[in-house]
């Protein structure tokens, strides 16, 4: 059952900041999968529930005229997936936009609301009692934690479970947020927030503030990207292991690379130790090998998680490989 | 209706069958007309269209809504409920706790386990504390936040396999050993001496969990001291007895109807406490009330498959004749006896000739939700072990796995002491499933592929199984009435579970009628108006209705050429039917219209009652079913695509195609569920409760994780000893041997054998990189 909150559901941009600001208990609704989900399972309460909806702004994608994407916060999934310009362009983003979750929820789901989505640990959303959720332990540590990460974990071992965050720290993202201080800019890169530093929070956004739009650069000349995922079924499941690639390839060599992975760590995990093995190399067995090798240098995995390990390395390899086969 | 209508009621010109003598049993049939055929559900645009009213759509005049607290611990007893804050809640009508004298029942897990129905010792996670009743659904779930209670949270077990030793939390204060049970036949000992190869392995299979479309739970309602419920039931009768037997009211005085059903795959086969606590809630509101049980309390409370331990030992010798088969296992049915070890080790017993066995089985307490029948009881788990050590034993001779299945045909069931089956078409499941599947070139390719190297593996694996009943059987009683325009009805107890009973049971009045199946209008499952029957379960509905509603519709003839007989002036038994007319055989100009004939116009109805005649003494009817698969696995990965699957099976005569190719896929797919997706996982070590109570952690497979290619494959094969109709079960044997043949073919692929279930990429990618290390 829901808690009992107020709904609203602003006309502007600037309404909605104000309404968001206002409440400390107050909830941003874009299309609500992962909301209510949590709502409803009792995994924190909200008092106020305050829709985007209404915003039309937020729905464009448009082509920028540096040749770089703006895609708005309350695209669907779905859009990301169809896009003919965002497929032939970029690739991993459509790749892992086709992976999430099922139909109905990738027509109902948005991307900023992919990207602030909570974490999928079967203790954070079940009755325990946890640290991410204000109580004293991580359950997943000495507890049931098979599909838990294997980097990055400290006092709580979440993976993040964003398929489409991956993908858009390979091609170097960034935020539009709008909030009570204005508008800004920020890296993807630092919208995640590691255990290390809050074990209690999932994102760096301020109180009132809201993702407007994602924007790409313009895919570099020599570019190829790629997303794939692994899972314990085949539809309506979160990553086991994913990774996203994008390289900008001359001539056979790798001048520049971004290895991303899902399901690997408590945020979208970029692996330079793998980006440096591919450095200026020619791709060939050997350099993925290496590169799936390095990506795995600092794992360490739990009780029951380290056949990741193994699983990282066959699909880095695997992925790797299938830029020469083209 | 006008006249020419009722012409559609026949098929035109189509003898239907002949009309045996009173007291005598029908004739197989020889031709069929309808039987055979693939014919759409009966109710399919009910079912589809939303009008179909299944027991959670009612809705009642002054309706309550129940819910009940559960217990969030495995292990616990109960110091204090307080509902002073809950019963004050705006729209509460009602709140039960064990402290309510109107609460004060008996419930029985099980012979010789009674508990107060607010049991104060919580011996699983979900057990039920106390219950509201509200005016509306959201209501009566705050309330349930709003009761307090003391709970003294006490040791707890949840692992079979560290449930016996000593130091061991006990379920009960007897331990938790529920009980063991042994067999033997022939000499296991002299039966190894004798092979030339032996193999032996642990096996393990993980629970599964019920978790049906449509929620547990009922509506119910009083008038007077008369208690009616409408439940999402697979045995209405099944479910009157126990409420009955519970509340201490006479059967007359509880009316359970069930018309429809979304799902329960044995989990519907009883009545839950949810039963008995909605009409308890009714009857101290004077309202009716309805529970359905939320999502996440299916998985707590209303039964699972459980999971296996299973050693077994085999041996063989060079030319594929078994030796001995040996077979030690352990399971646990939760923290009441529920059968955890049911038929666990039926199919060592039963499905090879092997002439040395031994098998002993285990049951265990555990602080874990008690198991209800899932879909083939302890098969599916044993032949998980069984096939897999077969195929072992078909690699160490250098024979082909078909082949050595083949060469141990039984034509005698040898777990009941070599009694015959009345039919077995167990060698030609294997052998023309084999045939249809390509299997000896599939695996030679797959073989050829995995030689050429490379990381994407190839393999092709089967499993063969009987299933320990499927032969139906008394008591059923039915009622066909045929009104006087010849249309009829059909009055039966049977639930129609979503197997398609109804559709089978009218095809079965239109073949004997010769009457459109879809202008048979039948009214089933409710104890107020129709006939007693057993549960839809144990693969025995077809096999027990089918031949019922056959005879009663046989008795509708004899009647019709009774009445026909004095309009013609002709004896009896020189009349015939053919077609809409009864003739006389003697002389042809003598015949009478069905609809013409006097009496049944004068009394507007004939009535004929079918009874459920024995089965066949000394013999033993069963289904037999071969399953075939193709995989593809990503050794980098561990991931496996299910390229094909193939499903033959014998249950006697096929009766609706459609139906019949819905249980294959169905079985094939509910086997991929046990085999690669569906685990129980407790919080071991902390908490014991359950983490996965959901239907994203607990992993159903989807469309996605079933193969495009399946094939049913029916050997039909009527067996006229089995009953009148010539059909045996089919809904269990089709979900048998899936995750066996599924692990043979990884096996095959890969060359590393997978003990336990499920076969996800997590599991296949360790054992992968266990066995390269070791092999490093
Ligand atoms: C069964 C299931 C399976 C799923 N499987 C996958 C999967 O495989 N891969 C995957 O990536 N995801 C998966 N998801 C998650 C789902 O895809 C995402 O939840 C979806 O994209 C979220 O979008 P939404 O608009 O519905 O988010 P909402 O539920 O509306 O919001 C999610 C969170 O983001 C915040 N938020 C939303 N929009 C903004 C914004 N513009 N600025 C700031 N904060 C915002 C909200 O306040 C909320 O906390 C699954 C979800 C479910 C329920």
């Amino acid at each position: 059952m829901l808690p009992g909150f107020s709904y609203t559901r602003p006309e502007t941009l600037k309404k909605a900041v104000e309404e968001l600001k206002a409440a400390e208990d107050a909830y941003l609704h874009a299309g609500g999968t992962d909301l209510l989900g949590c709502l409803h399972d009792g995994v924190f309460p909200a008092g106020k529930v305050v829709s985007i909806s209404a915003l039309k702004g937020l729905q464009e994608v448009r082509k920028l005229s540096d040749g770089g994407l703006l895609i708005g916060a309350l695209t669907t999934i779905r859009t990301l997936e169809t896009d003919a310009d965002i497929g032939a362009r970029y690739p991993v983003l459509s790749q892992a936009a086709a992976e999430v979750a099922s139909p109905q929820l990738r027509e109902q789901g948005t991307l900023g609301g992919n990207l602030c989505q909570k974490p999928r640990c079967w203790y954070y959303r079940g009755e325990f009692d946890c640290l991410r959720k204000g109580g004293k332990e991580c359950f997943a540590f000495n507890g049931q934690n098979q599909f838990h990460c294997i980097l990055g974990g400290s006092a709580c071992y979440i993976v993040h479970p964003s398929d489409t965050a991956p993908a858009l720290l390979a091609l170097d993202a960034s935020l539009q947020v709008s909030g009570p201080q204005g508008e800004r800019s920020l890296p993807l890169s630092e919208l995640h927030v590691a255990p290390n530093d809050d074990p209690r929070r999932e994102i760096y956004l301020e109180a009132g503030e809201i993702i407007t739009a994602i924007k790409l650069p313009k895919p570099a000349a020599g570019l190829k990207s790629s997303y794939r995922k692994i899972r314990a079924r085949q539809s309506w499941d979160f990553a086991v292991a994913g990774v996203a690639l994008a390289l900008v390839m001359d001539n056979g060599t790798v001048k520049d690379s971004r290895v991303v992975l899902s399901g690997a760590a408590p945020i979208p995990w970029r692996s330079q130790k793998a980006e440096q093995a591919l450095q200026g190399k020619p791709l060939n067995a050997e350099a993925a090998g290496l590169a799936a090798m390095e990506a795995m240098a600092d794992a360490r995995p739990l009780e029951h998680n380290a056949y990741k390990v193994p699983m990282f390395k066959g699909l880095i390899k695997e992925e790797l490989l299938k830029f020469i086969a083209d | 209706m006008a006249d020419n209508q009722k012409d559609l009621y026949y098929i035109k010109d189509l003898p239907v069958p002949e009309t045996p003598a009173a007291g005598k049993e029908p004739e197989p049939w020889d031709k069929t007309n309808i039987i055979g055929k693939r014919i759409p559900r009966v109710d399919g645009y009910e079912r589809v269209s939303g009008t179909a009213v299944y027991p959670a759509d009612i809705n009642l005049p002054r309706m309550l809504y129940g819910a009940i607290l559960r217990c969030p611990h495995p292990n616990a007893r109960i110091r204090k409920v307080d509902i002073s804050v809950a019963e004050k809640m705006p729209g509460i009508r009602s709140v039960l706790t064990n402290d309510n004298p109107a609460a004060k029942v008996k419930w029985q897990w099980a012979k010789g386990h009674e508990g107060p129905l607010f049991d104060p010792h919580c011996r699983f996670e979900g057990e039920a504390v106390a219950a509201v009743a509200a005016d509306t659904p959201q209501q009566a779930r705050d309330a349930l936040h709003a009761i307090l209670v003391d709970y003294e949270v006490l040791p707890f077990v949840i692992d079979e396999r560290q449930a016996l030793k000593s130091g061991a939390a006990k379920v009960h204060p007897d331990g938790n050993q529920v009980k063991k049970d042994s067999y033997s036949r022939g000499d296991v000992a002299s039966g190894f001496a004798a092979a030339s190869v032996i193999r032996e392995h642990e096996f393990r299979t993980e629970a599964e969990l019920h978790t049906p479309m449509e929620l547990h739970g009922c509506v119910a309602n009083w008038d007077g001291g008369s208690l009616t419920i409408w439940e999402s039931s697979q045995g209405v009768y099944a479910v009157q007895s126990k409420v009955a037997a519970t509340l201490g009211l006479p059967l007359s005085r509880v009316r359970v109807v069930g018309h429809y059903l979304g799902g329960g795959f044995g989990s519907k086969l009883q009545p839950g406490k949810y039963t008995i606590i909605a009409a308890l809630l009714a009857r101290q509101t004077a309202r009716p009330v309805k529970l359905f049980l939320s999502r996440e309390e299916t998985f707590l409370c209303v039964g699972n498959r459980p999971p296996a331990n299973m050693k077994i030992k085999a041996g063989v010798k060079q030319d594929g004749t078994l030796t001995a088969l040996e077979f030690i296992a352990t399971a646990t049915g939760g923290a009441y006896p529920a059968g955890g070890t049911s038929i666990l080790d039926w199919l060592v017993r039963d499905l090879y000739t092997c002439p040395n066995v031994r098998c002993e089985t285990t049951d265990i307490f555990i602080n874990g939700g008690p198991a209800r029948p899932f879909r083939a009881p302890g098969h599916p788990q044993c032949s998980w072990a069984l096939e897999q050590i077969m195929d072992e034993l078909a690699e160490a001779i250098g024979m082909d796995p078909v082949e050595l299945r083949l060469r141990n045909v039984p034509r005698v069931s040898q777990g009941r002491g070599g009694i015959p089956y009345t039919t077995t078409g167990l060698e030609e499941c294997i052998r023309q499933g084999a045939e249809a599947f390509n299997w000896a070139e599939a695996r030679q390719a797959a073989s050829r592929m995995n030689q050429a190297g490379g990381h994407l593996k190839r393999g092709v694996g089967m499993g063969s199984c009987v299933w320990f009943v499927g032969g139906g059987g008394p008591p059923s009683t039915v009622i066909v009435k045929l009104f006087a325009d010849g249309s009829v009805n059909l009055n039966m107890g049977a639930s129609d579970i979503g197997t398609g009973t109804k559709t089978v049971m009218a095809m079965i009045v239109a073949e004997e009628l010769g009457i459109k199946p879809e202008l048979i209008q039948i009214e089933n499952a409710d104890t107020g108006t129709t006939q007693y029957a057993t549960p839809s379960g144990g693969s025995k509905t077809v096999p027990t209705e089918a031949p019922t509603v056959r005879s009663a519709t046989v008795e509708v003839k004899r009647q019709l050429l009774k009445m026909a007989a004095e309009d013609l002036n002709e004896p009896v038994d020189a009349l015939r039917f053919d077609g809409e007319i009864v003739v006389s055989t003697r002389d042809s100009s003598k015949q009478v219209k069905i609809t013409d004939i006097k009496q049944l116009n004068k009394r507007g109805v004939v009535i004929g009652i079918g009874y459920r005649g024995p089965n066949p003494e000394g013999k033993s009817v069963n289904p037999f079913a071969a399953q075939f698969c193709e995989v593809e696995v990503n050794t980098r990965t561990g991931e496996i695509r299910l390229l094909r699957f193939l499903g033959s099976n014998e249950s006697g005569r096929v009766i609706n195609r459609l139906t019949y190719d819905n249980q294959v896929f169905g079985g094939i797919t509910m086997g991929i569920g046990m085999g690669m997706t569906e685990f129980r996982q407790f919080d071991a070590g902390q908490t014991g409760k359950l983490v996965n109570k959901n239907w994203h952690d607990y992993k159903l497979p989807t469309a996605l994780d079933v193969p495009l290619q399946m094939t049913s494959l029916p050997i039909d094969l009527p067996d006229p000893e089995a009953n009148n109709s010539g059909a045996k079960g089919l809904g269990e044997p089709v979900t048998i041997p899936t995750a066996a043949a599924i692990a043979n073919a990884v096996c095959h692929a890969t060359g590393v054998r997978i003990t336990s279930t499920p076969l996800n990429p997590l599991q296949v990618m360790s054992s992968l990189a266990n066995s390269r290390r070791k092999e490093d």
